[in-house]
């Protein structure tokens, strides 16, 4: 494994309901990546197809692997590199029960999927219409490191976050679709998701106006320290390049020992206290 | 939540940006060449004529001045060129008296004194007018709507409210004030009492019973979700003046969701088909 990796934070808007087009652009900004030396990239939540498809995400969503995966396949074969994306998947028992889906690939191919835990159906949101949950954490060992996934609202739970680095993920990527008026929880869970877990968490949101939905981008990548170690722009697409040192994690955890510190017993008391809300 | 005037402030730099951004993706993404909106030379027409000719260039934009006889003010014919000048955008200005008159006559038993009925007539006629230069020049009618007047039902079904984007609709009155302050409306407009002008002396504030400054302290409330004994405690008003502000908010849903059915096969429009408003 490598210790020292190139991470690309790839902000796209994306043609809604149009995934070769989507697909088209993430390859070109795989290939600008690889030249600018990263080793993974990742783009955001549902790239690619776009977030606000309502209705027609019955028929863009796939399988996992299904074409557009082998696609993406194809793209991380020929480049060697490793890319992170959002999409709708279909289960292949059923016709109709989708998630939404964090895939990870690499240029030995398909690596693994997470499905996003927590759907917002809140205010303009209405993911549970459409999504099943899904039911475990994700972390992936790669040549890059250890991966672990999450999406977006998963963020505001930090149970997610602590699984996968319980699984030994050192970086936490949160693939988004953040419209600007929750720029601020974001700015600061991404701090504290990395803090708390003491692992470099990077996060990709998408930009662009979908229904009137401005997504914000300012994807970044934090330190295991909180350090906001790089920053995309607000609201144009933007691809940045950065750096993720894993011997950084080492002294954070010895500084602040959160991992050490851990009272799994709480976890106990927490889920008595959940149930009973 | 303390409702105090405080709670309306926003930051005008980045709503005028984002209402710009929104304006621009809308009027690329679907292959228009402009807009095009009725400018009564009011501030919630001026604002959003204004925003238009910063986000695409005022040679896109046209602004559509539509007096009519009765109502006829010079000031404001007045104003809204002031506006268009100082935003350097096109305007054209048509007497729609004829076309009323028309109206009028051609219709039986037409109560010449029945205010609400020509007021609408008068608004949906403008409509009409707006959507031919739309459609003739392939531009997005652009809508000046605010968010108190909507919330309130305060519009004309199928008349003023109709249009493609409505800019401002999520900003309240008072929020719409200050951010025409901030783009630099002139401010003989922002001084002046709002009103749809259909008819003489039609002021918005005095039909509406309530002064736009509580009104939209209520309307926030409201939206946040207070109850209205709360929201009539904290503003020290009358809990009937809030009860009745709600009753019209919610009665006034009709006008705002327009496509009603009931319910009889798989998926129906306005109900169940849940589709993007565009691919754009």
């Amino acid at each position: 494994m490598e210790n020292k990796i190139k991470l690309a934070l790839a902000q796209i808007s994306c043609k809604r309901g149009d995934k070769t087009a989507n697909l088209k652009k993430m390859e070109s900004l795989v290939n600008k990546a690889k030249k600018q030396g990263a080793n993974l990239v990742v783009f955001p939540e549902l790239s690619l197809t776009g977030y606000v498809v309502r209705d027609q995400i019955y028929e863009l969503a796939e399988a996992i692997p299904g074409p557009s995966v082998k696609a993406m396949e194809n793209i991380a074969k020929k480049t060697k590199l490793y890319i992170i994306f959002g999409m709708p998947e279909v289960s292949e028992k059923t016709k109709a029960t989708l998630y939404n889906t964090a895939v990870l690939i690499g240029p030995e191919g398909f690596i693994g999927k997470y499905r996003k835990m927590y759907l917002p159906t809140h205010s303009i949101f209405e993911e549970k219409r459409y999504f099943r949950a899904g039911y475990h954490e994700a972390a992936f060992e790669t040549k890059n490191g250890k991966i672990g996934l999450i999406i977006c609202y998963d963020i505001f739970f930090p149970e997610v976050s602590r699984l996968t680095r319980l699984k030994g993920a050192q970086l936490i990527v949160c693939i988004s679709a953040s419209p600007a008026v929750r720029r601020t929880f974001f700015e600061v869970l991404t701090l504290a998701r990395a803090i708390e877990n003491t692992a470099f968490l990077a996060y990709v949101n998408l930009v662009g106006i979908e229904d009137g939905l401005q997504f914000w981008g300012g994807s970044r990548l934090v330190g295991p320290n909180g350090k906001v170690l790089a920053q995309a722009k607000y609201d144009e697409e933007d691809l940045v390049i950065c750096d993720v040192d894993y011997a950084d994690i080492k002294p954070v955890e010895t500084f602040v020992p959160t991992l050490r510190d851990l009272r799994p017993e709480l976890f106990d008391e927490l889920k008595k206290h959940a149930e009973s809300l | 939540m303390k409702l105090k005037p405080s709670v309306l402030d926003l930051d005008f730099q980045e709503v005028e940006t984002k209402i710009r951004r929104f304006i621009k993706d809308y009027v690329e993404k679907s292959k228009a060449n402009g807009v095009v909106l009725g400018l009564s030379g009011g501030i919630d027409s001026s604002t959003v004529a204004a925003l238009s000719a910063l986000a695409i260039g005022g040679d896109k934009v046209l602004g559509l001045l539509l007096p009519e006889k009765e109502t006829y003010n010079k000031k404001d014919v007045g104003h809204a060129k002031l506006v268009a000048k100082k935003f350097s955008f096109k305007t054209k200005i048509i007497d729609i008296t004829p076309t009323l008159q028309a109206f009028y006559k051609s219709i039986p038993n037409f109560d010449l004194k029945d205010n609400v009925c020509k007021g609408n007539i008068k608004a949906r006629t403008r409509m009409i007018y707006i959507y031919y230069f739309a459609n003739r020049h392939n531009l997005l009618v652009c809508g000046s709507s605010d968010k108190s007047e909507t919330m309130m039902g305060y519009f004309t079904k199928w008349g003023d409210v109709a249009a493609d984007i409505s800019p401002i609709m999520d900003l309240y009155k008072t929020q719409v004030r200050k951010l025409a302050q901030h783009i630099g409306i002139p401010k003989e407009i922002l001084a002046k009492p709002p009103s749809p002008a259909l008819w003489p002396g039609q002021l918005a504030e005095t039909e509406l019973g309530i002064k736009y400054d509580v009104l939209d302290l209520i309307l926030y409330g409201l939206e946040h979700f207070m109850e209205t004994k709360d929201i009539a405690q904290q503003l020290n008003i009358e809990k009937e003046l809030v009860d009745r502000i709600k009753d019209r908010w919610l009665s006034m849903e009709h006008k705002r969701r327009m496509l009603l059915t009931t319910k009889l096969e798989y998926r129906t429009v306005g109900a169940d088909f849940r589709l993007p408003r565009s691919y754009y």
